[in-house]
């Protein structure tokens, strides 16, 4: 695939990302450390006849963005860790009517303000379930610049494959950091949207929800002939609220099995330096996500340099987590070191998928990035 | 043959979920005939909804029609307007929806001067989720959160989007069915954000308690404390006290609505006209 | 199109029982003592509405417009021939209205 070299910020990255996905809507809120997507964005869109808008709040851009998506458009928010937090509900909305969306959350230290100008990835275990109740979420997690990139534009393909919102994880520094980055020509994106599931048969025919039990909603868009309704309560076939008990268990479980059924078109990591780790003894596997992967492969850099066989295993579908193969990896590596910003969210996954519960981990939560030097002195004292 | 409501309706939903004698089937009965009026293609128009009673109305009319989270219909409607801008958007939101919990979306919407026909059903009081105090219940009535009596001040939310910027302001009583119909009609047909109350019964869950017990006493209530805004304004201070105005409020049709002027916004990106300045503006601040 | 929209013949004015919850409305909104509520034990509220003087409707829609619930149809002024407001219906309306919306049974008019 044909790449082009272009000189950004991850911010702007992901905005530039939407629009060349087919997003002709964005609603926003401005929040440090996510405003620059709203910057660009706002800039970008008009040029292609899009619409961004800056709204009264974090609560007030959710909704929107779920309005313009119900009536068809491709759409996108941008945020970080508060702002998720107020649009909690309105995610849950869009996952009960199966509105897709794309939600950029740039992750800034917390709980509550925290540590607005500094890195953090405090809202790993807040994407699994934003919002209350029973649904996947699916939040992919961006570990260098092309990802910003490349990782929204795929959000927008599975928001549109799988009808729901895709969380788009990037953390401050990932965000805020400006450089090189290769991604795909415009052309090659464009070739590759796959816009979402429309019928076109007669209208007394078509029944929004009515579809196989792992499969999504198939919602036409609005002012089109398909009359249909959309609410946020347990709902029938067409859309109508409802409490029958088993078209109630239905909805529900068919929301789960739509995204578990269907995990090996959503999976997606990195393994790097692992193809030489074969389970001896002294081997080293580090877990590690977003920004925090970057000082994670210095440090792999430097231990083999020293003589430690180390690798990384990096999930970039965080959610829902790669389990099969965290369990197949940390079988086979005794010595795991798992570094977060943030205390244990990950880990709690990792020890979940692996049955393990003799990991080491390396947290830091001052709003200050992890260096190399810290991984590899972590390595070398427990190991 | 009588008016056919029944080409507007889904109608599996019938009978309504409403109570016996609640003026939210009046209002929807007065949105469909203002709506055949003006020939609207029902494909062409969305009705969004909030939580509580109102809640249920997108669900019983044939329209692209959307039930939202509590508060939220302006924010949904925003979106929806602003990716289709040739078609009709109404919000319909109870009092708790527009006043309490959505304040901000109601006020925001106003400012913008979006074209969304915002219908406030406005009935005094919390009436799905039984008698909680709302920002209108009047001072001293009985609520299950304020038993002792109400103490908390209201608010009158025409006043309101009137100060926010809202280009059509208007409120009518379901006892008024044809004005009603008629401020439905001029509020739709007004191209900016037309904000309309419908003042309506609950005699259910604000009856009860406050010695209005059948719909026709409460009706009758709303019809003692209302009075069309001419006679209205003729009036002293002391004369208005505890008085609401009814009919057309407020109508601007010289400011812009917000789908048009972002188009400008469009244009200047694509190099069709200059940089928008504080000269393109009469009033900019 | 439902058949309750289409006007019975020589009808003023008509009832879906299946829609009406009995609220008194209407019976309260005619000025003509057309309509009243008569006990219907399988209605929720135990009533229903009665026709009980169809020839005293002077058609102003006042009862469909104030129904909430799509309940109750008034013929098309083209196709049906309304009487004139008369003494003796608002009487009749007056001694509805006080009665609970209910005509007496042994009410025999005003004269």
């Amino acid at each position: 695939m044909a790449t082009r070299e272009v000189i950004s910020t991850g911010n702007e990255l992901s905005a530039m990302a939407g629009v060349d996905a087919g997003c002709t809507f964005f609603g926003g809120y401005p929040l440090t450390p996510s405003s620059e997507v709203m910057h660009v964005i706002s800039d970008l869109l008009p040029k292609v006849g899009g619409t961004c808008i800056q709204m009264e709040d974090e609560i007030g851009a959710i909704c929107a963005v779920i309005g313009a998506g119900m009536a068809g458009s491709r759409t996108m928010t941008g945020t970080s860790g508060p702002g998720m937090s107020l649009k909690a509900e309105n995610l849950g909305l869009a996952q009960m009517a199966e509105v897709p969306l794309v939600c950029v959350n740039v992750m800034r230290g917390g709980p509550s303000t925290g540590l607005p100008t500094r890195v953090s990835q405090g809202d790993i275990k807040q994407a699994s379930n934003p919002s209350h109740g029973d649904y996947r979420s699916i939040t992919l997690c961006a570990g260098n610049l092309a990802e910003c990139y490349t990782e929204t534009v795929r959000a927008f393909n599975l928001a549109d494959r799988f009808m729901q919102p895709v969380i788009v994880l990037l953390d401050e520094t990932i965000g805020h950091m400006h450089g090189k980055a290769d991604i795909p020509t415009v052309e090659d994106v464009k070739t590759g949207i796959v816009p979402r599931k429309s019928f076109d048969g007669p209208a007394e025919e078509y029944f929004p929800y009515e579809c196989n039990a792992t499969q999504p909603a198939v919602l036409n868009p609005m002012f089109k002939g398909y009359r249909y309704h959309f609410t946020g309560l347990h709902h029938d076939k067409n859309g109508f609220p409802t409490e029958e008990i088993e078209t109630c268990r239905k909805l529900i479980q068919r929301l789960e099995d739509k995204v578990m059924a269907h995990q090996d078109e959503l999976e997606l990591n990195e393994e790097f330096m692992c193809d030489d780790l074969t389970g001896e003894e002294g081997e080293v596997l580090i877990i590690a996500y977003g920004s925090v992967s970057l000082a994670a492969k210095e440090a792999i850099r430097h231990l083999r340099a020293d003589g430690i066989k180390a690798g990384l295993f990096r999930p970039i579908t965080i959610w829902p987590s790669p389990a099969k193969r965290i369990k197949e990896m940390t079988d086979k590596i005794k010595n795991v070191l798992v570094v977060e910003l943030n205390i244990r969210q990950y880990t709690d996954e990792i020890e979940r998928a692996s049955g393990r519960l003799d990991l080491e981990g390396l947290y830091k939560v001052n709003g200050r990035a992890i260096s190399p030097h810290e991984i590899t002195s972590k390595v070398k004292e427990v190991f | 043959m009588a008016f056919n409501y029944d080409s507007y309706l889904r109608l599996e939903k019938m009978p309504t979920l409403w109570c016996w004698g609640c003026g939210d089937g009046v209002i929807l009965k007065a949105f469909i005939r203002a709506v055949d009026k003006m020939g609207i293609d029902k494909d062409d128009m969305c009705v969004v909804s909030g939580i509580g009673c109102s809640g249920r109305f997108s669900s019983y009319v044939d329209f692209n029609t959307v039930h939202t989270t509590h508060g939220r219909t302006v924010a949904y409607a925003t979106g929806i307007k602003l990716a289709n801008p040739t078609k009709h958007v109404v919000c319909v939101a109870g009092d708790g929806d527009a006043l309490a919990i959505g304040g901000n979306h109601t006020i925001h919407g106003c400012r913008r001067n979006i074209d969304i026909t915002m219908i406030v059903i406005q009935n005094f009081i919390y009436g799905l989720t039984n008698s909680q105090t709302s920002p209108t219940t009047p001072q001293g009535m009985w609520t299950v959160t304020q038993k002792a009596g109400n103490i908390d001040p209201t608010f009158d939310g025409c006043e309101l989007a009137v100060a926010a910027g809202a280009s059509f302001v208007g409120r009518e009583n379901v006892t008024q069915p044809r004005k009603l119909e008629k401020l439905f009609i001029k509020s739709m047909e007004h191209k900016g954000f037309s904000y309309v109350e419908a003042l309506s019964n609950c005699h259910i869950n604000l009856g009860r308690k406050n010695k209005m017990a059948s719909a026709m006493q409460n009706l009758d209530w709303i019809d003692s404390i209302t009075v069309p805004v001419k006679k209205y304004e003729a009036m002293t201070k002391e004369e208005q006290l505890n008085l609401l105005p009814t009919g057309i409020i407020k109508q601007d049709t010289v400011v812009r609505e917000y789908c048009d002027m972002y188009q400008d916004i469009i244009d200047v990106h694509q190099g069709k006209r200059a940089k928008i300045t504080q000269d393109d503006f009469v009033k900019k601040i | 199109m439902s058949s309750i929209m289409n006007a019975p013949a020589n009808t003023p004015v008509w009832v879906d029982t299946q829609r009406c919850k009995a609220c008194d409305i209407c019976v309260d909104a005619c000025p003509a003592g057309v309509l009243s509520m008569k006990a219907e034990a399988s209605s929720t509220l135990g009533a229903m509405i009665s026709i009980v003087a169809p020839e005293s409707c002077i058609g102003c829609n006042e009862c469909e417009l104030t129904c909430p619930d799509f309940a109750i149809y008034v013929a098309d002024k083209k196709e049906y021939k309304f009487a004139k407001l008369t003494d003796d219906a608002k009487v009749r309306q007056e001694v509805i209205a006080n009665n609970k919306y209910r005509l007496p049974e042994d009410y025999k008019g005003s004269n």
